[in-house]
C-alpha cells in the first residue's frame, strides 16, 4: 500500500497548502458496540476535518466518546458507519496490517499513561516504533537520540521508564511520538497523570511541535489544557456540539 | 524485523526475568540432558561390550563338546567328545590360523608360603594367540616346551598377585599339586567377562598336564582363531563338517560338539540396546513435552502481563505478525537454550559415567542434533498459542488492560 502523506517540510518549516485534501476528513461517523443485547452508541454522525499544521483539541466530559473518536482518528478502530479518510487512505476500508503500517507510519500516540515498555531504556522505548519500519539499528538509535534530545532528554537515554519521573516519561513519550516523524501527533489526555508543572512543559512541548509545522490533535477534558489548541472541538453524549 | 532482531529482543527480555527463564527452561534441559546422556551411556556400553568380546579373543570360534542347546541336548561340557586329536585335525582346516585345545584341573598352587586354588589349564603355544592374551613378564612356552613336556607355567595376573609374585617371578618356582614348575611368564590383566575372571589362571603345556596331572585325550573346549572376520562362516561350516565325519555322527543326527563365536552374544547385546533406544526415546518424547508444556504455561502468563506492552507495539505499528513473531521467537529461545544447555549437561554426565565405569566417552552427533531440533520443535508446537493469543489482541482493550 503505498500512503500518500501531505507535504510536510523539513523540521521547522510548515508547508501549509490549503488546496491539498484535509489530513482527516470524517463524514457520518458513526461507531456502536454491541454489548450482548444492547447497542451502544458511542459516537453518532460525525463530521471533522482536521488540516495540515492545525492544532485541534477534542473535547469533552468522560462518557462523551471522545476516546472513541480518538481512536478512530488514530486508526486502532474503525467507524461502523460513515466515511473516514486519514490523508486519502479510505480508513474504514483497511485490513488491520494496512492500519499498522498507516500508524506505523503516520501517526505518533501519546498517552495519559505514557506506556512506555518496562525494563527499557528511554532510547529504546523511543526507538521501538522505527523497529517496526525495518528502519536498521544504528539509524534507529540515531535518530532516538535525536528525538530524546529535542524533548531534552538527552541525557537520559539509558534510564528505563522507573528511573523517571512522571514529567520525564511523558517527555519519552512524546519523542517516541516524534521519532517517526508521523503527519499527525495524537495525544490522549496527555497531561492527566501529571502535577500543573509538568502538565505545563508537555501543553509548551505540545506548542513548540504545533510551531515547529506538526499536526496535532489533542484528546482532554480539560478546559485549560485545550486553550493551547488552535481550534477546539467538543464532544457531548457521542455527537459533536458547537 | 529481521530475525536476528527478535532473537535480540527476545534473550533482552529473558535476561531480564531470568530465575524465571532458567525454570521454565528446566524442563526442557533435563529432557535434552537425559536422552543424550542416556543415548550416550548406551553407546558407551555397547563400545565397551564390543571391546570385551574383541578382547576375549579375535576371530574366535570355541568348540565345547556336547550338543546345542538349540537342539535340546545336554548342556555342553558334560560330555566329553573332543579329543586333542579334534583339535590337531582343525588345526589343518583352511582358514584356521591358529587352535588352543584346553585340558583343565583345579588344584592347589604354592609359592614359597602363599598357597592358593585355581584352575591350572593345559594348551598350546597358540593360547595367547587365540584368546589375545599379552603378556606383561616373561613369555609364553613354546612348541619346544609343548613337545617335551616340560615342566613350565604361565600366571594370570590376578594368580600371580595371589601368590605375591613380583618382578622377581620369571624364573621362580613354584608347585602345582605339590610338582615343582619354572614360571616362564605372567598374562596381562584383562579383568571379568561377566562374573568369569579372566586373570585367574595358570596356564601350562597340554603334554605336562597329559604327562603328570590328567592323562586324558579329551579337551573341555578347542579355541580356534580364523585368519580373517570374513571367513568365519565358512571356516565355521567346514569345522563341522570335518568334526561330524571324524565323531561319524549319523547323517541328520544330533551333533556332540557345539561351535560358538562372538556374533550370538553381539546380537543380544544389539537387541538389548535396540531396547533401550525405544524406551529412550519414550522418555525424550514425554520429558521434551512436559517441558514444552512449562514453557507454554510461561508464555500464556506472559503474554497476559505484557498485554499493555502488547497494545502499545500495535498502536505504535506492529502488525499482528510482528507481535506473534516476537512472542514465538521468545518461546524458541528458551527451548533452544534449554536443548544447548541440556545437550552441554547431558555430555557432561555421559563423560562423567564413560570414565568412571572405563567404558570411554562416545560422541554421537545425530543425538545431539536430534535433540536440538526436538527442543525447537517443541518451542515452536508450545510457542504457537500463547504468541497467536498476543497477536490477535484488540490494541484499544490492551492498551487500556490494567
Amino acid at each position: 500500500m503505498k500512503l500518500r502523506l501531505p507535504g510536510l517540510g523539513r523540521a521547522g518549516a510548515p508547508v501549509v497548502r490549503q488546496a491539498k485534501p484535509p489530513m482527516i476528513e470524517m463524514h457520518g461517523v458513526c461507531r456502536s458496540y454491541r454489548l450482548g443485547e444492547v447497542t451502544v452508541e458511542a459516537l453518532r454522525d460525525v463530521d471533522l476535518e482536521v488540516r495540515q499544521g492545525e492544532f485541534l483539541a477534542i473535547v469533552g466530559p468522560s462518557g462523551s466518546g471522545k476516546t472513541t473518536l480518538m481512536n478512530i482518528i488514530g486508526c486502532l478502530d474503525r467507524p461502523t458507519a460513515g466515511d473516514y479518510s486519514f490523508a486519502g487512505s479510505p480508513v474504514a476500508r483497511l485490513d488491520d496490517d494496512a492500519l499498522a503500517r498507516l500508524r506505523s507510519r503516520a501517526i505518533g500516540f501519546i498517552f495519559q499513561n505514557y506506556n512506555l515498555l518496562p525494563r527499557t531504556s528511554a532510547l529504546d522505548n523511543v526507538s521501538t516504533p522505527l523497529l517496526y519500519q525495518g528502519v536498521p539499528r544504528r539509524e534507529r538509535s540515531a535518530r532516538a537520540r535525536a528525538a530524546l534530545e529535542v524533548l531534552g532528554m538527552g541525557d537520559r537515554a539509558g534510564h528505563s521508564a522507573s528511573e523517571l519521573s512522571g514529567g520525564q516519561q511523558q517527555r519519552v513519550a512524546i519523542a517516541r511520538a516524534l521519532v517517526t516523524r508521523p503527519a499527525l501527533i495524537l495525544a490522549d489526555e496527555p497531561t492527566g497523570n501529571l502535577d500543573s508543572a509538568s502538565g505545563a512543559d508537555v501543553v509548551a512541548r505540545l506548542h513548540d511541535l504545533h510551531r515547529s509545522g506538526h499536526t496535532i490533535v489533542l484528546v482532554t477534558h480539560d478546559a485549560d489544557v485545550a486553550a493551547a489548541a488552535d481550534r477546539q472541538v467538543h464532544v457531548l453524549d457521542g455527537q459533536l456540539v458547537a | 524485523m529481521s530475525t536476528l532482531e527478535l532473537v535480540g529482543l527476545a534473550l533482552s527480555r529473558l535476561g531480564a526475568a531470568r530465575l524465571r527463564a532458567t525454570m521454565t527452561m528446566l524442563g526442557v534441559i533435563i529432557g535434552v540432558a537425559s536422552v543424550v546422556a542416556l543415548v550416550a551411556v548406551g553407546d558407551e556400553a555397547a563400545l565397551g561390550v564390543t571391546r570385551q568380546l574383541q578382547s576375549l579373543g579375535l576371530n574366535l570360534l570355541t568348540v565345547n563338546p556336547g550338543m546345542s542347546a538349540s537342539t535340546g541336548g545336554r548342556p555342553s561340557g558334560t560330555a566329553q567328545t573332543l579329543t586333542l586329536d579334534d583339535a590337531a585335525a582343525i588345526a589343518g582346516v583352511t582358514g584356521v590360523a591358529a587352535v588352543e585345545p584346553e585340558i583343565a584341573i583345579q588344584t592347589q598352587l604354592t609359592a614359597g608360603t602363599q598357597s592358593v586354588t585355581t584352575s591350572v589349564i593345559g594348551t598350546s603355544a597358540d593360547y595367547p594367540a587365540v584368546r589375545a592374551y599379552a603378556l606383561t613378564r616373561g613369555s609364553f612356552f613354546n612348541a619346544v616346551s609343548v613337545d617335551n613336556s616340560l615342566r613350565v607355567a604361565v600366571l594370570g595376573a590376578q594368580t600371580a598377585k595371589a601368590l605375591k609374585l613380583g618382578s622377581d617371578a620369571i624364573g621362580s618356582t613354584i608347585s602345582i599339586n605339590h610338582l615343582p614348575f619354572a614360571v616362564v611368564g605372567i598374562l596381562e590383566a584383562k579383568g571379568t567377562t561377566g562374573p568369569v575372571s579372566n586373570d585367574d589362571l595358570v596356564l601350562i603345556p597340554v603334554t605336562s598336564m597329559q604327562h603328570y596331572f590328567n592323562n586324558t585325550p579329551r579337551v573341555r573346549s578347542i579355541g580356534v582363531s580364523v585368519a580373517s572376520a570374513g571367513q568365519m562362516t565358512e571356516v565355521k561350516s567346514w569345522m563341522v563338517q570335518l568334526l561330524e565325519r571324524r565323531h561319524a555322527t549319523a547323517a541328520g543326527g544330533a551333533d556332540d560338539f557345539v561351535i560358538s563365536d562372538q556374533t550370538q552374544l553381539l546380537g543380544a547385546t544389539n537387541s538389548i540396546s535396540a531396547l533401550l533406544s525405544v524406551l529412550l526415546g519414550g522418555i525424550a518424547v514425554i520429558s521434551l513435552l512436559v517441558g514444552g508444556i512449562g514453557i507454554m504455561n510461561i508464555m500464556l502468563v506472559s503474554v497476559r502481563e505484557r498485554t499493555r506492552e502488547i497494545g502499545l507495539r500495535k498502536a505504535v505499528g506492529a502488525r499482528a505478525g510482528d507481535i506473534l513473531a516476537q512472542f514465538l521467537v521468545e518461546a524458541l529461545t528458551m527451548s533452544a537454550l534449554g536443548g544447548l544447555l541440556g545437550v552441554a549437561l547431558g555430555l557432561l554426565v555421559s563423560i562423567g559415567i564413560g570414565a568412571a565405569t572405563g567404558w570411554g566417552f562416545v560422541f554421537n552427533p545425530l543425538v545431539v542434533l536430534v535433540a536440538l531440533a526436538f527442543s525447537l520443535v517443541v518451542g515452536c508446537v508450545f510457542g504457537v498459542w500463547p504468541a497467536r493469543q498476543a497477536a490477535r489482541m484488540d490494541p484499544i482493550l490492551a492498551l487500556r488492560y490494567e
